[in-house]
């Protein structure tokens, strides 16, 4: 399963939910660990997404536990996640749309050391030092990413890749151990995928990365191991050779064969 | 080179600053005026020299601040100095009003709640120094209005912590709910608040005679004139816009910003909604506090009816008008009803209505109505939100 004997940044324990009496998930278990990249992928309704709420805690599983093990954490709310080491992106962009693209950036690293509100409304050196901090280091991240040309326009006025570069920037701010990436392919052309599939390598070198995607030319060369979801079951988890050869994944996939 | 810039301008505002101080005692009716006048005129100049310092506002925000809203405050004093004595209370009632309507701007525009009960937190306010100034009288003025304060921020925190589970239209049931009762909660306890009459301010709650004979002409005598309650009224407002810039420029400002944007992707960054909520509706609740005990202070008194419901659609209307979200707003609203009631009153004049009749004591309520729809209509960002589009767009012209 995972390499070496750390713990992993991300287990999902036996996790059932159910919306109504429809079983969204049933049983699932998978864990992500530090440098490495898993894909969470599935037909349409297969509980891809389900899963990935839960792992982020916007949903709450019915049964079973979600636990962060090395931030040694268990079932947090949304809000939390930031503490425990991970960071996700939306589906879409879900970037703040009356903000400047650093204004943005800088949102990710909200968790810094400021003060608090007293430290706000006096404009205390503490604040003032930190916020100076945080833009330098998001125009930083810009950079990083090739797009600091773009800081100070409105989301609404930048290319979608951009944008999307720019999603990843904000979870990149926190400094997360664990990178979660919902839908990163969806709406980017060739180069801006290739682009994509290129910095998520580079992150894994200090992070673990967990995506849901429907892109099977994206994710195949870019995981070292997917778990494949299927009405709400995990059918198969391991590398993508392994999967591509995996019987009831053909057939999830391909329906059953006459 | 940095440095040679501030020693020049400091030269310059040296020179100006004795330019201003011999025009001041030129202009100024007579030698205790010219005081007064002279310490405005040399305050401006400095924070002007401070202002136009280039890379101020980037690397000095809190100076900056502190200069433009010195520099505020300098501005309307020199002005009250030169209006008619009758200008005064409205002058103050409209800067009491700016503080109120700053701690909307700041719950609806930031944080994106709707708040109905912004009169009764007024009357929290207003009611806390009288009660207070009745039973300790020897408490100094600026020790009561800082209670006064504490209590909005409490009553706030008591009201805001179940409400940040409400959202949209139940929210603003609910402090409608609030401003509603309130009156009749003051009735309750008539042996503190003076029931239908409400209270008056003992003679010991005035500033101290040092602060007041400062700005005060030296002929006529103290108890006539109402200048320096507009002078409080506004320093007390200065700081309030200061810090309220502080906090719309802070990370806090900002995390309000990015749940009124998208709640979803603020929590994942590490925002909790509802401690920013209580925040936004404490902080609102203080401000209004604040504006309704200068209300008191400058009436003298206070009474029940003054914090009726419809306040709070006043207020309401008062900062949609403004501009919501913005400071500007804030005190394009404070203007407005400073002087909303002579205009008011003017109308009244010209048109020949009696001014005891039905149709005149109404046309308060008439009138904002009819500002709120044109806003609606025309400028939905309100007046600051129009006037940031036309300089945007007339300087997107030039340089295009």
């Amino acid at each position: 399963m995972s390499p070496g004997t750390e713990l992993p940044l991300l287990a999902l324990e036996h996790v059932s939910v159910h919306f109504e009496g429809l079983r969204a998930l049933d049983d699932v278990s998978f864990d992500v660990s530090s440098g490495e990249i898993v894909g969470l992928i599935g037909p349409n309704g297969a509980g891809k997404t389900t899963a990935f709420n839960v792992a982020c805690g916007f949903v709450k599983p019915n049964e079973g536990h979600v636990h962060y093990p090395t931030a040694k954490k268990s079932n947090l709310r949304p809000n939390q996640l930031v503490h425990a080491g991970v960071a996700r992106t939306l589906q879409g962009v879900g970037l703040f749309p009356h903000c400047s693209v650093l204004e943005n950036v800088m949102a990710g690293g909200h968790l810094r050391p400021s003060g608090g509100f007293f430290a706000s409304f006096l404009s205390l050196p503490i604040e003032v030092r930190s916020e100076r901090a945080l833009r330098s280091d998001a125009l930083a991240m810009l950079e990083r990413l090739n797009i600091a040309d773009m800081a100070t326009r409105l989301p609404s006025a930048i290319p979608y890749g951009i944008a999307k570069k720019v999603s990843v920037a904000r979870a990149l701010m926190s400094e997360p151990t664990l990178l979660m990436l919902d839908e990163p392919a969806s709406g980017l052309d060739e180069a801006e995928l290739d682009d994509f599939a290129r910095l998520i390598v580079e992150l894994r070198s200090s992070m673990g990365v967990l995506l849901v995607e429907h892109d099977m030319e994206f994710v195949m060369p870019l995981v070292n191991r997917l778990v494949v979801l299927n009405f709400g079951q995990v059918i198969a988890s391991g590398s993508p050779s392994e999967v591509r050869e995996d019987e009831a994944v053909i057939e999830a996939y391909l329906g059953v064969a006459e | 080179m940095k440095i040679e810039v501030v020693r020049r301008r400091f030269a310059v505002s040296v020179a100006l600053i004795i330019i201003a101080t011999v025009v001041a005692f030129l202009i100024a009716p007579t030698t205790h005026n010219g005081v007064a006048i002279a310490i405005v005129l040399d305050v401006a100049v400095a924070c002007v020299a401070t202002l136009t310092l280039p890379g101020l506002r980037s690397s000095h925000p809190v100076v900056a601040r502190a200069a433009l809203s010195m520099l505020g405050v300098v501005v309307v004093l020199f002005v009250a100095f030169f209006l008619p004595s009758a200008s005064d209370f409205n002058l103050a009632t409209g800067a009491a009003m700016s503080i109120v309507l700053l701690g909307l701007s700041f719950l609806t525009g930031a944080s994106g709640q709707i708040s109905l009960g912004n009169s009764a937190f007024m009357g929290v306010g207003a009611f806390t120094m009288a009660i207070w100034a009745n039973h300790h009288a020897t408490t100094p003025i600026f020790i009561t209005l800082l209670i006064s304060v504490v209590a909005g921020a409490l009553v706030g925190l008591l009201l805001g912590m179940p409400a940040t589970r409400l959202r949209g239209p139940y929210l603003a049931g609910m402090t409608l709910a609030f401003a509603v009762a309130f009156t009749a909660i003051l009735g309750e306890f008539s042996s503190w608040t003076g029931g239908d009459s409400g209270l008056q301010l003992p003679s010991e709650a005035r500033p101290p005679h040092w602060l007041v004979s400062l700005f005060h002409s030296g002929a006529s005598p103290l108890t006539t004139s109402t200048l320096w309650l507009t002078e409080i009224s506004i320093v007390v407002a200065g700081v309030a816009f200061f810090f309220m810039a502080n906090l719309f420029a802070s990370r806090t400002g900002r995390a309000m910003r990015l749940i009124r944007d998208n709640d979803v992707a603020a929590e994942l960054v590490g925002i909790s909604l509802p401690r920013a909520r209580v925040i936004a509706f404490v902080v609102s609740s203080a401000y209004a506090a604040l504006g309704g005990a200068l209300w008191t202070l400058i009436d003298n008194s206070v009474s029940p009816p003054t914090y009726s419901f419809a306040l709070s659609v006043t207020i309401l209307s008062l900062i949609v008008i403004g501009g919501i979200g913005t400071i500007s707003g804030a005190l394009i609203g404070g203007i407005i009803y400073a002087y909303s009631t002579n205009v008011i009153s003017w109308i009244v004049n010209q048109t020949g209505l009696n001014p005891q009749g039905n149709f005149a004591s109404q046309l308060n309520g008439i009138i904002f109505g009819g500002l709120l729809i044109l806003t609606m209509l025309f400028a939905p960002l309100g007046i600051a939100g129009a006037v940031r589009h036309f300089w945007h767009r007339a300087r997107n012209r030039s340089s295009g």
